[in-house]
């Protein structure tokens, strides 16, 4: 995995005086750091976004960063944020509702869980691949007490959306990667 | 020729409606803030006399007159607020205004600072969140997470004046206990500015889908219920119900005022209305935010 700490790109691109990321201009600017950082990495591995180092998030600065980077990039990259308290969560899962996103946080106490606007079910899918661990969507149905036909279009919504990554024969959790 | 335009004797949210109507539309004549009698005023207030001192200068009328507060105890807590740190700039000061240094203490969380960019914002959010914190959870009894959102919310209502006023604008943060209006302790953020005003920062974009019915209240109601915004950008215009998603999280109150509206989040704790319209005309927007402590049992 290649993580990105994003207050070291805040201190580089704005200013080494600030902790928060707040105001539309520095998440732009915020965003541009980031940007650079990905042309290095491989569209097949995770990008983590690091917001361990990070005080306040506002909406604007979430926008620019999380909203804006899904909405260029989510497409063809794998993203997991790492180091989000409850308040970033916020922010974030405001900005991704309004643009129907999702993507994959890991809190300050290594817990994972998806942020924007799912479904239970598609939630439920989602827990399932993190606990069962690289599995076929047989297992996954078992799990889930769900036929596979079932299973396999929320699998596919989680694939889609860069959620999940499918590997021979079954699918795994960004985290494993 | 002097109009004279009172400042009310206790300044704030409930009695600014009353001062617009006394500032009215500036003419040719000059005007004196008289606020020799004011017994009280909150940084919504003060905010409000900066703003009018401004538009009045700006709109090439001679600086205003402002007669300050007899009471002693009220004009040493303006000094405190720093409020005469930019009165001098838009009023003929009449009356000695203290030499008190503008301090931060157990009620002026934040004194009157100026916004005029990004790096204010950032300037008000780094200084805020330790005492917000300690204050938020420490005197309101609120869970930690209260104080996380905070910075969000005020970071937001900073950052309105910087995209959509057009000018620069001033954010003040205050705690105190509101014994009869409420019975409990309060955080209140006041942001206000003397800009072009929500309908005339939103006419382009959203003006069209109202029609006839465009105007302040209309355009309050699309910024703050609809979530619109003067850019075309989808990821715009989410500041605002962010604040008002964290206020309602904590029983908190928002209030947004506009030209000739005023727009309202009112928990259960206030009796204010949700909307109010055909008020006196006040220049630009001004916004204010209040957290009460949790309600004991």
């Amino acid at each position: 995995m290649n993580s990105i700490d994003l207050k070291t790109i805040l201190h580089r691109t704005v200013s080494t005086g600030y902790r928060d990321l707040v105001t539309r201009h520095t998440g732009r600017a915020v965003r541009g750091g980031v940007e650079e950082l990905l042309d290095g990495v491989d569209g097949g591995q995770v990008a983590v976004i690091d917001f361990g180092a990070v005080g306040c998030l506002d909406i604007s600065c979430a926008d620019e960063i999380v909203g804006k980077l899904l909405l260029d990039h989510g497409s063809a990259r794998y993203f997991l944020l790492r180091g989000v308290s409850e308040a970033h969560c916020e922010a974030i899962s405001l900005v991704l509702e309004r643009h129907g996103l999702a993507v994959v946080a890991e809190d300050r106490h290594g817990r994972f869980q998806l942020l924007g606007p799912l479904g239970e079910r598609v939630k439920r899918a989602f827990a399932a691949v993190m606990e069962t661990g690289p599995a076929a969507a047989t297992q996954l149905a078992a799990r889930l007490e769900m036929t596979t036909d079932a299973t396999r279009l929320l699998l596919d919504e989680l694939l889609e959306r860069r959620l999940v990554q499918q590997e021979a024969g079954g699918y795994r959790a960004l985290t494993a990667l | 020729m002097t109009r004279v335009v009172e400042v009310p004797a206790h300044f704030d949210d409930r009695s600014f409606d009353q001062f617009a109507k006394a500032y009215g539309v500036p003419g040719e004549e000059r005007l004196l803030f008289d606020a020799h009698a004011v017994q009280w005023a909150a940084p919504y207030g003060l905010l409000g006399l900066l703003v009018a001192g401004q538009t009045t200068v700006e709109q090439g009328g001679q600086p205003p007159r402002l007669t300050i507060p007899t009471d002693r105890d009220v004009l040493h807590y303006w000094g405190r607020t720093g409020f005469f740190e930019f009165a001098g700039e838009w009023f003929e000061i009449h009356g000695k205004v203290p030499r008190v240094s503008v301090t931060r203490s157990s009620e002026v969380l934040l004194e009157i600072t100026p916004v005029r960019g990004s790096d204010d914002v950032h300037g008000v959010v780094g200084v805020i969140q330790e005492r917000a914190a300690a204050i938020l959870s420490g005197e309101l009894g609120l869970e930690a997470t209260a104080t996380m959102g905070f910075g969000m919310a005020l970071s937001e209502a900073c950052q309105n004046i910087v995209e959509h006023a057009g000018t620069s604008g001033w954010v003040a943060v205050q705690t105190y206990h509101w014994r009869r209006r409420l019975g409990r302790r309060v955080v209140v953020i006041a942001v206000a500015d003397a800009g072009m005003g929500f309908r005339r920062s939103l006419q382009a974009t959203q003006g069209g889908r109202y029609g006839d019915r465009w105007g302040d209240a209309t355009a309050l109601e699309a910024a703050l219920i609809q979530g619109a915004s003067r850019f075309r950008d989808p990821g715009r215009g989410q500041g605002l119900g962010g604040i008002r998603r964290y206020l309602n999280r904590w029983d908190g109150k928002l209030s947004i005022r506009s030209g000739t509206a005023r727009i309202a989040i009112v928990p259960s704790w206030d009796d204010d209305i949700p909307l109010a319209d055909s008020l006196a005309p006040f220049p630009g927007s001004q916004m204010l935010q209040i957290i009460p402590a949790k309600q004991t049992e």
